[in-house]
């Protein structure tokens, strides 16, 4: 397979990602993006809105049309950006293994 | 979740008219009906504020809450005369094209519902031939081999009620060393039948509740009854047509009127049918060699139906009630408010009231993009394609109707989807309640902020003529559909949606020659005129679009598929058909992204004197570095000039926007040699040219080729300055002074 897949170095791109999720990407952000948000339907994740505009829940969407969106327990957000870096940390956490959630903490990152 | 969904039969009425509302509302006894003048339905805080005013207007109920269900799925169905019967042995046959063999039990031919004969295929892909008596299977042959998917076969079942036996021959049309794929199998009934011969389904059988069920997936062509039993191959050359059997029961022949929903039978009893839910007609048949690419020109080479389990066209809800508009209802977009106890619980029927017959015009006229609307109605966008949040730059997020429309996909797709077999989803209907033509609701892909999209998005701009206080009607693409140019008769200003992206010859035409004889149009949105749709003569409320050979499309039509059922025209991108939008409107499609937007630039044309009363009072270079669609006035489906394309050569491109984010990507049919350059930060042709010119007959035409525009309008409750040149424009436009 020719698809790219997240490597050690696109960790430079990780808190440039925090301060900034969405708008201009330099192209390796961009591309990390790319693989972040495309692939398969099947637990995908998308934001539930519980008030429009004001709180989301996080959801996964299913495999197949009839079957319901479910819901991660627990994991709300009051902040679109926010909710960007948690799914961002979540990700990277889904693709590698690895945690990155201390990047939330960094210096500029949540600014939202 | 919605617990009352609704429709009506009609998207454009008159005052005075009766209006039909059809309801299904669950969890509750009863609702409440109140019309409504819809004003500003974006609910975003930052916005301008949520607006529907009632309007007086007796409707009654409250009414009696009941469930309406819809059911998906095309079948054909023919109906005998009394008494029709046939005596003996008999052959039934058809060649398919199967696209989902093996997923689960479908029926090719049902003769009869109780007691009957079903030509099919099993769970596994394999031709049967069963026998039904009293809603039971007394019996059933079999083949062996699974057909292979999208592989042409003649399949023929044979029942000799003499010896209680039945027979299935499974014939493919080409061989293929070391694939087994053919069959043939006998057995015998456990008790005798009693054929029922009052009805014939195609790609369907009467289930045990007696609605249609067992849908197919693929082409039936050419399917056929016989007496007695001719060979199998006797039998595939007269499903071919290369030799003709005796004994002919019936003989039907699916290239009789494809434009619309019958189909004939060259056989003696002339038992002919109709097509249910609009499967795909005018597709390439079994003997489609590339000669012709018109079904109209050689229709034998497109005999076959492509039916879905999925297919929709009318729901067929009963009414709920009727009532009649007020005969002094002033033109505009309206909608009938159903509501219940729960205050959660609320829908509206959104529909467009024109000026009365004698009333005076007032100067301006929205066109609703109607067409637009049912071409994306139920669309599934975020829910489907993975892909959409990567163009959305950005989480996509998932209100009620979203959530209503993963759980229930009996409401219908829309032209954005594919089948359940994959295949392009070609036809799309109002006939049912489309969710997304609700004020309120949320899209997929409106950008960063409000994040609304096609009817919810155009509120934008019915709010900034209330705020205006600009008098204006409405019309919708049905009315352009109707009446052509003579529905825009007596208008001053035409003045567009934010994405009329879909569009008839008709309504073409109507903008054309509204402009040509003086008219003043403004196209405020972007990606308009792209693609081109037909309309049906016979079947109302539904739109058919052909997405041939190029364009932005999550599906293409399959060869030799390009040209529409509905008129015989050839589908696709109109700037492919000869009418880039660039010749009526000055722009035309050139990228998308739904991320941020971007401001425009004004350019040297702008200091031209013929522009000054665009920009009056406007002095700042830069236009429109707010908005509630990506935080700009360009953005989302932007369009640019070309005079290659026919943008007139006295156009002035009095702005535009100078760079975008990288998800903006150039358009297909400008990637002729891909690069890897075509990106909103790489390529000057993604951009959005603002564009003026006049006519030679004194009209003019204003266009802003961006999505994002009205949702910067709306900005700061419509006080800004992207809100005061759509007023400039729309004041000189309003006067008739000639240009």
């Amino acid at each position: 397979m020719s698809r790219y897949s997240l490597q050690e170095e696109d960790k430079q791109y990780i808190d440039e990602f925090m301060k900034k999720p969405i708008g201009y990407h330099s192209p390796g952000l961009q591309r990390v993006l790319n693989v972040m948000r495309g692939g398969d339907v099947n637990g995908k994740y998308v934001l539930v809105i519980l008030e429009p505009f004001r709180r989301w829940a996080l959801g996964r969407l299913p495999a197949r049309r009839g079957e319901p969106i479910s819901l991660v327990e627990g994991v709300e957000y009051t902040c679109q950006l926010q909710a960007e870096r948690d799914v961002f940390i979540r990700r990277w956490r889904d693709l590698t293994g690895e945690d990155i959630s201390d990047a939330l903490n960094r210096e500029g990152s949540a600014n939202a | 979740m919605l617990k009352i969904t609704a429709y009506s039969s009609r998207i454009s009425y008159r005052p005075g008219d009766e209006v039909d509302v059809k309801v299904s509302a669950v969890g509750m006894k009863s609702f409440s009906a109140v019309l409504k003048r819809i004003v500003q339905g974006d609910i975003n805080p930052d916005g301008p504020g949520y607006r529907e005013d009632a309007v007086p207007c007796d409707i009654g109920g409250p009414f009696t809450a009941r469930e309406q269900k819809i059911l998906t799925g095309s079948y054909g169905r023919v109906q005998t005369s009394a008494g029709f019967a046939v005596a003996g042995s008999v052959t039934v046959a058809a060649l398919i094209w199967p696209t989902l063999p093996g997923v689960a039990r479908q029926a090719i031919v049902s003769v009869g519902s109780e007691s009957g004969l079903r030509l099919g295929l099993d769970e596994k892909g394999r031709a049967t031939f069963e026998a039904v008596s009293g809603g039971r299977r007394v019996g059933h042959a079999t083949t062996t081999a699974a057909c292979r998917m999208k592989a042409w076969y003649a399949i023929i079942g044979t029942f000799r009620p003499e010896t209680s036996e039945l027979e299935i021959e499974q014939v493919p049309l080409q061989r293929f060393r070391g694939i087994e794929d053919s069959g043939c199998a006998k057995a015998t009934i456990s008790e005798s039948i009693d054929v029922d011969w009052s009805e014939i389904l195609f790609a369907a059988e009467r289930g045990s509740d007696g609605a249609p069920a067992s849908f197919y997936n693929g082409k039936i062509e050419a399917p056929f009854i016989c007496s007695g039993q001719p060979g199998p191959d006797d039998v595939t050359d007269h499903l071919k047509g290369a030799k003709k059997l005796e004994a002919v029961i019936a003989d039907w022949d699916f290239s009789h009127d494809i434009a619309h929903d019958t189909f004939a039978d060259c056989g003696p009893h002339s038992l002919c049918g109709k097509l249910f839910n609009l499967p795909h007609r005018a597709v390439s048949g079994f003997a489609w060699d590339g000669s012709t690419y018109r079904w109209d020109e050689r229709p034998e080479h497109y005999g076959a139906v492509h039916f879905h389990d999925d297919d929709l066209y009318d729901a067929m809800w009963e009414n709920d009630f009727t009532f009649r508009l007020p005969e002094g209802l002033k033109s505009g977009v309206y909608a009938v408010h159903l509501t219940s106890d729960d205050e959660a619980s609320e829908y509206y029927v959104v529909f467009g009231v024109k000026a009365a017959k004698n009333a005076k015009k007032s100067p301006v006229v929205f066109v609703m993009p109607t067409a637009s609307y049912i071409a994306y109605a139920n669309h599934r966008l975020g829910l489907d394609v993975s892909e959409t949040e990567i163009g959305a730059g950005q989480l996509l997020q998932i209100d009620k109707h979203h959530s209503f429309l993963q759980e229930n996909p009996q409401y219908g797709l829309s032209l954005y989807e594919v089948h359940s077999d994959g295949s392009g989803v070609f036809y799309s209907s109002r006939l049912r309640p489309v969710v997304d033509i609700q004020p309120k609701v949320q899209g997929f892909i409106g950008g960063l902020g409000s994040n609304i999209w096609q009817f919810n998005a155009d509120t934008h701009i019915l709010g900034f003529f209330e705020d205006r206080g600009l008098d204006y009607d409405v019309l919708t693409d049905e009315d352009l559909e109707a009446d052509g140019v003579e529905a825009l008769a007596d208008y001053q200003v035409l003045v567009t949606g934010s994405h009329p992206e879909y569009t008839s010859t008709r309504m073409l035409d109507a903008y054309r020659d509204y402009s040509e004889r003086g008219g003043r149009i403004m196209y405020l949105g972007g990606n308009g005129f792209y693609w081109r749709i037909t309309y049906n003569s016979k079947l109302p409320g539904v739109i058919e679009c052909r997405r041939s050979e190029s364009g932005i499309r999550g599906w293409e039509p399959g060869t030799g598929n390009y040209y529409h059922q509905f008129t015989g025209e050839l589908g696709g991108l109109w700037r492919r058909i000869g009418r880039a939008p660039q010749q009526v409107f000055g722009v035309g499609m050139t990228a998308q992204g739904f991320d941020l937007s971007s401001p425009y630039v004004k350019t040297d044309h702008a200091k031209d004197p013929r522009a000054a009363f665009i920009f009056e009072g406007v002095a700042g270079d830069v236009i429109g570095d707010f908005g509630l669609n990506g935080g700009a006035a360009a953005g989302n489906e932007i369009d640019r000039a070309d005079f290659a394309l026919g943008t007139p050569p006295n156009a002035l491109i009095v702005a535009s926007s100078r760079v975008h984010t990288d998800i903006y990507l150039m358009t297909p049919e400008d990637l002729l040699d891909p690069t890897p350059t075509w990106s909103g930060t790489q390529s000057d042709l993604i951009r959005s040219d603002m564009t003026f010119f006049e006519t030679s007959t004194g009209g003019a035409v204003f266009s802003t080729g961006s999505i994002a525009w009205a949702a910067s309008m709306a900005w700061n409750k419509y006080d800004n300055e992207v809100a005061r040149i759509t007023e400039n424009v729309v004041r000189r436009f309003s006067n008739p002074a000639k240009f």
